[in-house]
């Protein structure tokens, strides 16, 4: 297994360096650097244009730079670009927003369209299941671009205006109770009247929770309260359970349900804690919720432990996200208020010089973030529910499959024992390539929504014909793509004992 | 349709084969193989457990309605060994995958699967599963296949016993271990955190023996357990089956192109062809005085050792579509035999010979007048000859 | 499972059994892709964009049926807007509107199309041949050939699509469309090449590959008249989804003022031009928008349809 992932690393290493010497070259010959100065009126025209090509060093080969340029890398110098700024400071601003909003886009993309494409498989030719297959045509047809601009015209302005007074419209209501009806039909199998009464059930219960949301001016000044939370905690404590252990037996349920409560009554217990956290106690927060629950699987689980201790986990987990979103969302009045009331933001990264709490800064990110991820993740999305339902689809029909519903395994077992895991298998090949797309995404998004990242660094630098800070966006970026491609690697062994033992 | 009754079989030691025996099942000094021997083993009891009854499946598909089987009707008793042959797609499989309940859901089933008097087809799902792998297991064609590659075999084990029956893991991965030993796979304790892909096919097919048998059956259904395997383990994994199942006190459905493989371990032996069962009852009466001409091409295709120079004689044409069923026999465009009236008229299953020898056959009268009934497949040069 | 056509194939002599299953191989095709309805209507959305886009404004010199330029300006009508409108049903003089200059924006969208379009095939054209060439070579040859073909592939793919066709598209997006399209098919053969080694993997080990083999055919033949007929599917399949990528990539590097420049024109390039006046004119915008998710919807379902057709079992994913 070292040995496998020493040989990747070596191997990343010399296909990454190849892959700098292509882009330097190709960067070098893209055009005319001195091109704005020879139209240059000025007197000084002739120095300006003696003063660049001595930084950019044109009269040296083009190969001679790139091995400068090596070294300096080697040495840990990114250079200068064309106009003598050092590009590592205007790389470390960019980098964080650009690596924020490309994993926050992956993992979104992963995790959604890992689950959509696997309950689409599980219900091949339901109406789910075509609904899903088409948007993911469209959303492999859309320009990225195009998506952006729509989105901040219309989302981001009509929906800001929106929240000043968020009354939603009774149509609007009747459209979102109707939609709340399709999905709950088209998600159940069977015959036509358990159908009905699934869309009867989505409708009413998608329009009730609308108009209560209207009603109470929810989105104002919105937030969970704890009886929701324990509420919201109790339903994933069940839906765990079934999930793992089943419900017939009682230790399981006992361990998730006291997951849930616990995590209920934390959230009125650390009030203080919770006020002003700092990311490093909140990471501890996760880790003592992590190790509460196992324990509680483990006292609780009886014969089924195991089982317990995930589902008591995932619940707890979840639990603690419920609070965490429930703290976020009570400063957003506070936090809408200081930004004008304008909460979801169409240009940059942040709000400049921005002074607030950690739920407030947090909230300041998101707002931010919100839009670029919706127009960057619809290609990935899509990827990935295809990939991960043709891989599950052609799972579900392997023999072992059937030998384990031979076997008499409930279908839970069957899914997700057997089917899910070996349908990860393929979707990790996936994860490298997809990066990459994502990344290339960024540079379009980043463009549309006026963020100074990495991606307007690369375009800038290659509008200007400058090696350096194209060079400095490659390194980045090609070192996360390889990276990325890394971590998909191990985890193809974690999952496949066949590579993994060989 | 009726089933035919059961009549008891007196095991007949030594018993001397007057018909052509398969030679599969000599070994080089020319004797039966005795483990493969069927009367080796403790003889069936008069309790029916299983009995299919008039059990027909259709498939739904873009070309039309596949007739994947039409009305097969068969019962088994406690330790009785039930040999199912047929061609390729003759719904030797769909049939037993019926009875394990594992066909797909758009799979349109009718008749009766009883399962000790109660029917599985109108059981709830959560009754059906719990006899599927506790009272009824099953073991597949491919080994390779057929074990999850991503668990390890100790834990596929484990879980059919966990399936079932609460219990701490340390004592189904025991009982696994047992397993194991039993189907003689050595050092059984280390080779549970083995991974399939580490097993060879013979281990394999064992491992599959060993997680049919772990919740102690009353059937098994062994679908080609041995065809994906080498002619050498072959013989080794029947015995073994064999030896399993009167340790668990099994009965067995054992579905093979091997006729061989029927004649030396099955009581009783179920013709399939085109979906329909054709001809059933003892397996000696059967192999030595076949009463539908499809068995007896069956019979003489096989090599043998007193057929001059093993020559093959296959039965000429393919199987009809499931789709488009021609009318009459669906066996009359191959069959020498074949009139107007087998093109016209399909004919039932009835009794041809008194000890429950049933077949679907309208001249069956003319296979028993003649003394080697596979001299209707015999090549024009042969005849001669 | 379904019932395939060569398992009820009659089983005659084995030279004409392969013509027959040979034929009711390519019958079953055709039969299965148009049965697919959104391949279907991918073709005809495909057909008519294509005609709309070649003959309105003229192409290569032959003048087309459309009276106005997309070059020259003219009096703004009605403030530029689109004069299109469907109940009741007219045209009107520029059913598309006009641009801020008054130009016709019906021709220049067409204009745009056309561009955009001849981008797409060269993309797709190039990128199939470089791609099938190294991925058969590569999966025929294995050894040396192969890990030196699968490292360049791997440098390829380290390097984000749209990173490197920005780079070859600074250099070459104002010489014209045509070393464009040429340069960006450079950019997208790795899929290819990686889909069609796999299928050269598995296929040389073929009994038919290794019987030509024995009688001693020499390779290229073997690669091109043995194996590549039978990767026919999945080369047909990626080149048609590759073609629609194209257009994707295409718009979005003009987007970034880093494909098609102007004068020349491209449907990413009109939103380019225009993105500012998304407020004032907004129908400039929606056009070209419209057309990209035509073209690349049609040609993505009419991929659908390809692969539905020649793997029924509709396993094969894109990657
Ligand atoms: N899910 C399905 N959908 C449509 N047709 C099916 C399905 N499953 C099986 N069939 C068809 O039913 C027929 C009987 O198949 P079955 O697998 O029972 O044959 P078999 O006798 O077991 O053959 P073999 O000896 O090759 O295993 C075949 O023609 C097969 O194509
Ligand atoms: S019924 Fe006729 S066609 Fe059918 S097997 Fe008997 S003789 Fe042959
Ligand atoms: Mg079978």
């Amino acid at each position: 297994m070292i040995v496998f992932i020493a040989r990747r690393l070596v191997i990343s290493f010399f296909v990454l360096l190849a892959a700098t010497f292509i882009i330097f070259v190709l960067t070098a010959f893209a055009g005319d650097p001195l091109e704005d100065l020879r139209q240059d009126n000025s007197p000084q025209k002739l120095t300006k244009i003696a003063e660049r090509s001595e930084r950019m060093q044109l009269d040296v080969p083009v190969v001679l730079r790139y091995l400068g340029w090596l070294g300096r890398i080697v040495r840990g110098d990114l250079g200068v670009n064309r106009d003598g700024q050092a590009i590592a400071p205007i790389l470390s601003d960019a980098l964080s927003a650009t690596l924020q909003l490309v994993l926050a886009a992956t993992v979104l993309a992963i995790t959604v369209g890992i689950v959509i494409g696997i309950i689409s498989a599980l219900r091949q030719y339901s109406g789910f299941d075509y609904t899903v297959t088409f948007a993911a045509f469209i959303c492999f047809s859309l320009p990225l671009f195009w998506v952006a601009v729509m989105l901040k015209q219309y989302v981001a302005i009509e929906f800001n205006n929106w929240l000043k007074d968020p009354v939603i419209p009774p149509v609007v209501i009747g459209a979102l109770a109707l939609l709340g009806g399709l999905v709950f039909g088209a998600l159940t199998v069977g015959d036509r009247r358990r159908r009905l009464v699934a869309f009867a059930v989505g409708l009413v219960v998608s329009g009730t929770l609308f108009t209560v949301l209207s009603v109470t001016r929810w989105f104002a000044d919105p937030g969970l309260g704890t009886p929701l939370i324990l509420a919201f905690g109790l339903a994933t404590a069940v839906g765990f359970t079934a999930l793992t252990a089943g419900l017939q037996y009682r230790g399981p349920l006992y361990a998730t349900l006291a997951a849930a409560v616990i995590g209920a009554v934390c959230s009125q217990v650390l009030g203080p804690v919770l006020a002003d956290p700092t990311w490093l106690e909140i990471g501890g927060l996760l880790l003592l919720t992590i190790a509460v629950c196992l324990g509680l699987g483990y006292a609780l689980g009886g014969l089924q432990r195991r089982q317990a201790m995930t589902a008591a986990t995932l619940t707890g987990v979840f639990t603690g996200a419920m609070v965490f979103l429930d703290r976020m969302l009570q400063a957003f009045s506070a936090y809408s208020a200081s930004v004008r009331h304008r909460p979801v933001s169409t240009i940059g990264a942040r709000t400049p010089n921005y002074q607030g709490d950690f739920w407030q800064t947090g909230l300041d990110s998101a707002g931010h973030l919100l839009l670029p991820t919706m127009a960057l993740i619809l290609i990935s999305l899509a990827t990935y529910t295809r990939f991960s339902r043709a891989s599950m689809l052609e799972v579900m029909n392997q023999d072992y499959v059937r030998t384990a519903r031979a076997k008499g395994l409930p279908e839970r077992t069957v899914v997700l024992k057997h089917a899910f895991r070996n349908g990860l298998i393929p979707v990790t090949t996936m994860m490298a390539f997809d990066l990459a797309g994502v990344i290339g995404g960024a540079v379009v998004t980043e463009n549309v929504f006026g963020w100074r990242g990495m991606g307007f660094m690369f375009t800038k630098g290659l509008q200007e014909v400058d090696p350096g800070p194209v060079m400095a966006f490659f390194l980045v970026t090609g070192t996360t793509v390889v990276v990325f491609n890394m971590i998909a690697d191990i985890l193809y062994a974690y999952l496949d004992p066949r590579i993994r033992l060989s | 349709m009726t089933t035919p009754p059961n009549v008891p079989i007196e095991p007949r030691k030594g018993d001397v084969h007057t018909y052509d025996i398969p030679s599969t099942i000599l070994d080089s000094a020319g004797d039966v193989h005795v483990g493969l021997q069927r009367d080796a083993v403790r003889p069936p009891s008069e309790d029916e457990i299983l009995r299919v009854e008039n059990l027909s499946v259709e498939f739904p598909t873009e070309d039309g309605v596949v007739h994947a089987v039409r009305g097969v009707s068969y019962s088994l008793r406690e330790r009785e060994v039930l040999g199912i042959v047929g061609e390729s797609g003759s719904g030797k499989s769909v049939s037993s995958m019926a009875v394990m309940g594992l066909l797909p859901k758009s799979a349109r089933i009718k008749g009766q699967i009883l399962f000790r008097g109660d029917d599985m087809l109108k059981m709830s799902p959560r009754k059906q599963r719990s006899l599927r792998g506790r009272k009824i297991a099953m073991v597949f064609q491919d080994p390779m296949t057929a074990l999850n590659p991503v668990h390890t075999i100790g834990d596929q084990l484990a879980e059919a016993v966990l399936a079932h029956e609460l219990m701490p893991r340390k004592n189904a991965l025991a009982r696994a271990k047992e397993m194991l030993d039993l189907v003689g796979i050595p050092q059984a304790e280390a080779r549970l955190r083995s991974y399939p892909h580490e097993f060879s096919g013979g281990m394999r097919q064992r491992a599959m023996i060993a997680m049919a048998v772990i919740n102690n059956p009353d059937v098994i259904i062994a679908d080609e357990p041995t065809t994906a395997l080498d002619v050498t383990v072959q013989a080794q994994i029947l015995e073994k089956l064999l030896e399993v199942k009167d340790a668990v006190n099994a009965a067995i459905v054992l579905i093979t192109h091997d006729l061989g493989v029927i004649a030396g371990m099955a009581h009783r032996v179920l013709v399939m062809y085109a979906g329909r069962p054709v001809e059933i009852g003892d397996t000696d009466p059967v192999f030595e005085e076949p009463r539908m001409p499809y068995t007896a091409g069956l019979l003489g295709s096989i090599p043998s050792l007193e057929t001059s120079g093993g020559r093959l004689r296959p039965i000429k044409g393919t199987p009809p579509s499931l789709i488009n069923l021609p009318t009459g026999c669906p066996f009359s465009p191959r069959c020498p035999l074949a009139d107007e009236v087998c093109r016209t008229a399909e004919p039932e299953l009835a009794e041809t010979d008194s000890g429950g020898h049933f077949a679907a056959c309208h001249h069956w009268d003319r296979l028993a007048a003649v003394e080697d009934p596979t001299v209707f497949f015999r090549t024009e040069s042969e005849t001669k000859a | 499972m379904t019932l395939s056509a060569d398992a009820q194939a009659p089983d005659s002599g084995a030279e004409q059994g392969m013509t027959i299953v040979a034929r009711t191989q390519a019958q079953m095709v055709r039969r299965r892709f148009f049965r697919h309805r959104a391949a279907l209507a991918g073709m005809i959305v495909f057909g008519l964009v294509l005609v709309l886009a070649f003959t309105s404004v003229g192409f290569a010199g032959i003048p087309g049926w459309w009276d106005q330029s997309y070059i020259t300006t003219g009096a703004l009508v009605n403030q530029g807007k689109p004069t299109l409108s469907l109940a009741p049903f007219t045209i009107g003089e520029h059913p598309f509107g006009q641009d801020d200059i008054g130009v016709d924006y019906f021709a220049k969208t067409m204009r745009g199309a056309q561009q955009s379009l001849i981008v797409a095939f060269l993309v797709g054209i190039v990128a199939t041949v470089v791609g099938a060439v190294v991925g058969a070579v590569a999966g025929y040859y294995r050894g040396r050939v192969e890990a030196v073909l699968m490292r360049v592939t791997d440098v390829m793919i380290t390097i984000p699509v749209l990173v490197i066709a920005a780079v070859l598209g600074r250099r070459f997006g104002d010489a014209g469309v045509v070393p464009l399209g040429i340069v960006l098919g450079l950019t997208i053969w790795p899929t290819m090449a990686r889909l069609l080694r796999g299928e050269f993997l598995s296929l040389r080990e073929k009994e038919f590959v290794e019987a030509a083999r024995a009688i001693g055919t020499p390779a290229r033949r073997i690669i091109f008249r043995h194996i590549l007929p039978n990767t026919i599917g999945v080369i047909v399949v990626s080149a048609t989804l590759a073609t629609a990528n194209a257009v994707l990539l295409e718009s979005a590097l003009s987007f970034l003022g880093l494909g098609v420049q102007a004068p020349d024109t491209s449907l990413g390039q009109l939103i380019q031009e225009y993105r500012t006046a998304f407020s004032t004119r907004p129908w400039l915008f929606w056009w070209p928008g419209i057309f990209i998710i035509a073209i690349a919807l049609s040609i993505n379902f009419i991929g659908d349809g390809l692969r539905d057709a020649f793997d029924p079992r509709q396993t094969r994913v894109r990657a």
